[in-house]
Formats: structure tokens, C-alpha cells, sequence
């Protein structure tokens, strides 16, 4: 009883800091979005609150905070209230799986965790695929229970491009699962350690580098972002699914952006580009002596990669334009489709020919 | 064919969007912002900058305007209404008993400080005029007069032999001291 208590009591703390963590990325994202945006357009962004505007999230949270909470004429209440936390909770419980750092054990009072994962179970791609998909939900509900016809177009569009990308995105993980021979975001971070070219994308027998872009892309498109993001494209449907929200409701919306964002930059690292391991093997702090703080390397390594997806992002956002919607569709079907297909059935030759690969 | 297969390897190699995004970086790495933080700091000026419209004194404190309407007459929006009158007792002399600018008319052509025969209009460089109720822009003489009295502390001398009875006409003397800087 009292290692159970006790494990529920570590689980909750690491929860309670992984949530911190995504919240303070949230927050971070919100500002550095359109810093970097300004930058690559010879603007400044936000420059009023605080030095530099680094203080305006926070200026921008407590706007959503305190603003009035409005539920349109016609709407469903039921599903307009329940919309934003459909959209909000898997994006935020998907982090569950992800390997923050390496996979070692703490002894506390006697009982053995692994304080850089909240859990390791065996499906744990599976788990992130499943609940990103009740995300959706989240979306098409919102615009339907808004009784607007922005809303519902924003929900519609969004629903048919979220089930189509989503199917690339399984698929374009698929050749990494036959490498691994596993589900489980841990086992196969840790088939991925030694000199980088043993991450999936450059790994032998068979590169996943064609797996690396559909998903990269395909991510882009599930999270509705630029160039993607005909879902709230606003100089057509004002703002898509969420026209009609405001206050904190918009800001779940918002936040579940975000989230989806940091999940899927998390996921990317941790398939393709070694999750947690540097490029080389072991770790610099390991080499040097300081074995007990070699964690904070892995930690450094794995939030450097998710962050340069994130920066991915915001720079694809700065570049591109929109697609038209009849292009997204083609562009998912006719072209991403077959690559991902093609790339498991080559990726499960090779394996076949190469068991054990390397 | 080779164009062709020039154009395929483009396209799959995604190169006009790699392009794109080294523009983007450039311009990330070579950050020159061309933003005017406007509050904080603001443009500097043309010489000929049009800005709101003042009427003017006399170094004595006088007015200038003589109300004879020529103003009213030249504005294409109707933005003046001069009400003149005799000054009491001086049956040749004029002067304006009421003088209004609607500005939210105004669009800053100055054909009316053009059309002044005594230069009694001028010019400000003030932009900043932005109100919270529109009838705020509806402006008096004595405001009109405040505004030239803060942005023109040098004023014209009124000249010595003109009698004060006299409306004084600068078109012919091209020799006249001019309207300080």
C-alpha cells in the first residue's frame, strides 16, 4: 500500500513538471512564433511588454483570462463547452510516452523510477496515433456546435485533413517500427544509441530519410499549420473552427495547437533523429567523469532536436503560402501515400535481407 | 528530356522551397528591421510637411486675419466658416468675429494659407490629433489661435507704415520681411 501510494505520488510529480514544462513551451512558442516571424520579415514582433516583449505571453494569458466567455446564439452548448477540452486533452496526454531523457532508474525509499519517463508501455507510439486522432474531434465538434458557417467549413476542411495526413503519418512511422521491432517510444529511442548514423533517418539497411519527410510533412498538415492550415485559413473563413470562441475556450484551442506542435516535434525526435542520444556515443559528461549528471546532456540533446522541429515550423510558416484545398488532397493521396507505402515495402525487404540491420 | 527530368529532380528535391526558406534565414540572420517604434520615436519631418492648420498673430498680439473670406472661397471641402465684421468704430477695417474649421474635413491641400492675402494661416507640423469625441475637431478662433501660438513663437512684425485701419496686402511686395522660420 505504501509503494503504491508512493509510486502515485512520483507519478503525479512528474506529471505535475511535464505539464509545467509543456506550459512554459507553450508560452515560450507563443512568443518566439512571432518574434521569429517578425525577424524573417524584417520586422521586430512584440516589443511593448516588458523588456524586449519578452513579458507578453503573459500579458496575452491574462487577456484570454479575464475576457468574457461567449456562447453564440443557436450554438450547442453541451458540445461548444466540451469542444475546446476535446481538443485540449489528448494533445496534452499524449507527453505521457514520450522519453524526455535517458532511461535510468532512481532509488527512492526503496522503490526503483525512471524519472525521465511518466510511462513506458509497449504500444506507446500506438497510444500518441490513437489520442492524436480524438483531437480531432475536438476540432469538427467545435465547428459544428458553433452554428456559423466559418465554424463549420473550418471543421469540415479540418476533419477531412486530419484523417488523411494522419494516414501518412502511421504509415511513414511503419518503416521505423520493422527497424525497431518495437512499439515502445523507449526501446526504440535506445536501438537508435551510438554515432548518429544509426538514427533512423540515416540508419542502415535502409535510410528512413523518405519516412523523415512525409511524417515532417504530414505533421505540419495534422497540426494545421503553414502551409497547411486551411482550417483557419483567415483570409477565407476568418479563423476556421474557432471563429466563435473566445476567453479561455480560445485559448484551449490555442494551447492545443501548440501541444500538437510540441508532441509531434517530440515524436520526430524520438522515431528519426535518436531522441535522447547524442550524436556520438555515450556522453560527453560520461567521458569527462561526471557520470551521475550525464542525464542532463540527454535531456539537452532531446529538447535541442524538438526545438529545431519547432523552429522548423515557425520558418515554414514564414516561407510558404497556403495550398488550395484540392491541391492538399492530391498532394496527401497521390504523392505522400504512395511514398509511405513504398517506403515500407522497401524498409521491409531490407530488413528481411539485413536482419539486425547494422 | 532533360529539362524534364531537371524539373522532376526539382520537384523532389523540394529546391524552390529550400530556396524560399534560405531567403526567410537570410533575412533571420541579417536582421534589419525597418520598424519605427512610432511612440517612442518618430519620423523626422519634410520641410514642406503639411500638418494642422493655425491661424496667426502679429508680433503686438494682434490677429492677422482681416476676415475677408478668401479662405472660405479657396477651401475644396468647405472646411472654413469666417464670419467677419467692422471693427467698431474703424468703418474700413475688418476683422474676423468668428472663425471655425471643421477639421474633420480637412485634407491638408493649403490652398487656404495659399489664398490668405495677409498670411494670417500657416501650417504646423502637429499630426497627433487623434480624439475621442469627433466634435473635438471642431475648432473656434481661439483654439486656432493657440495652435499657432505654440508652434509659431516667432511672429511677423506688423509693419510701420501700415496704417491700422488698412488691410495690408502682401501680394504686391515681393521686398517684405517674411514669415519667421
Amino acid at each position: 500500500m505504501a509503494e503504491l501510494a508512493l509510486r502515485m505520488a512520483f507519478s503525479l510529480a512528474q506529471i505535475a513538471v511535464v505539464m509545467g514544462v509543456i506550459m512554459l513551451t507553450v508560452m515560450i512558442l507563443t512568443l518566439a512564433e512571432r518574434k521569429v516571424l517578425g525577424w524573417m520579415q524584417d520586422r521586430m514582433g512584440p516589443m511593448e511588454v516588458g523588456p524586449y516583449g519578452l513579458l507578453q505571453p503573459i500579458a496575452d494569458g491574462l487577456k484570454l483570462f479575464f475576457k468574457e466567455d461567449i456562447v453564440p446564439a443557436g450554438a450547442n452548448k453541451f458540445l461548444f463547452s466540451l469542444a475546446p477540452i476535446l481538443a485540449l486533452v489528448p494533445a496534452l496526454i499524449g507527453f505521457a510516452v514520450v522519453p524526455f531523457g535517458p532511461d535510468s532508474t532512481i532509488e527512492l525509499f526503496g522503490i526503483k523510477f525512471k524519472p525521465f519517463i511518466i510511462s513506458d508501455i509497449n504500444i506507446g507510439i500506438l497510444y500518441v496515433l490513437a489520442f492524436t486522432s480524438i483531437g480531432a474531434y475536438g476540432i469538427i465538434l467545435g465547428g459544428w456546435a458553433s452554428n456559423s458557417k466559418y465554424s463549420l467549413l473550418g471543421g469540415l476542411r479540418s476533419a477531412a485533413q486530419i484523417i488523411s495526413y494522419e494516414l501518412n503519418v502511421g504509415l511513414a512511422i511503419v518503416g521505423v517500427l520493422l527497424l525497431a521491432g518495437s512499439l515502445s517510444l523507449v526501446t526504440i529511442t535506445q536501438a537508435q544509441a551510438g554515432w548518429f548514423w544509426n538514427w533512423y533517418i540515416f540508419a542502415p539497411p535502409f535510410p528512413q530519410i523518405f519516412a523523415f519527410v512525409v511524417y515532417v510533412i504530414s505533421a505540419v498538415a495534422e497540426t494545421n499549420r503553414v502551409p497547411f492550415d486551411l482550417p483557419e485559413a483567415e483570409s477565407e473563413l476568418v479563423a476556421g473552427f474557432f471563429t466563435e470562441y473566445s476567453g479561455m475556450r480560445f485559448a484551449f484551442f490555442f494551447i492545443a495547437e501548440y501541444g500538437n506542435m510540441i508532441l509531434v516535434s517530440c515524436i520526430a525526435a524520438a522515431l528519426f533523429l535518436g531522441g535522447w542520444n547524442a550524436p556520438y556515443p555515450g556522453t560527453a559528461l560520461a567521458r569527462l567523469g561526471f557520470a551521475q549528471f550525464a542525464w542532463a546532456e540527454n535531456v539537452v540533446w532531446f529538447a535541442a532536436k524538438v526545438y529545431f522541429f519547432l523552429f522548423l515550423f515557425f520558418w515554414l510558416r514564414a516561407t510558404l503560402p497556403r495550398l488550395r484545398y484540392d491541391q492538399l488532397m492530391r498532394f496527401g493521396w497521390k504523392v505522400m501515400l504512395p511514398i509511405a507505402l513504398g517506403n515500407i515495402l522497401v524498409t521491409a525487404i531490407a530488413a528481411y535481407l539485413f536482419p539486425g540491420g547494422r | 528530356m532533360l529539362t524534364k527530368f531537371k524539373t522532376w529532380l526539382k520537384t523532389i528535391t523540394f529546391y524552390e522551397i529550400l530556396v524560399g526558406m534560405a531567403a526567410t534565414m537570410k533575412h533571420l540572420l541579417r536582421y534589419k528591421p525597418i520598424t519605427l517604434q512610432y511612440p517612442h520615436e518618430k519620423r523626422t519631418l519634410p520641410d514642406s510637411y503639411r500638418g494642422m492648420l493655425a491661424l496667426l498673430r502679429y508680433d503686438d498680439g494682434t490677429e492677422k486675419c482681416v476676415g475677408c473670406d478668401l479662405c472660405e472661397a479657396a477651401c475644396p471641402s468647405r472646411v472654413i466658416r469666417v464670419v467677419s465684421s467692422e471693427v467698431p468704430g474703424e468703418p474700413t477695417k475688418r476683422f474676423a468675429k468668428e472663425y471655425y474649421m471643421d477639421m474633420t474635413r480637412c485634407l491638408f491641400c493649403g490652398m487656404c494659407v495659399d489664398a490668405c492675402p495677409v498670411d494670417a494661416l500657416g501650417m504646423t507640423r502637429e499630426y497627433e490629433w487623434a480624439v475621442y469625441d469627433k466634435r473635438h475637431l471642431h475648432l473656434n478662433k481661439q483654439q486656432l489661435l493657440a495652435i499657432g501660438d505654440r508652434s509659431y513663437p516667432v511672429r511677423e512684425k506688423r509693419l510701420e507704415f501700415q496704417h491700422p485701419n488698412v488691410a495690408f496686402f502682401n501680394v504686391a511686395f515681393k521686398n517684405l520681411p517674411q514669415k519667421g522660420s
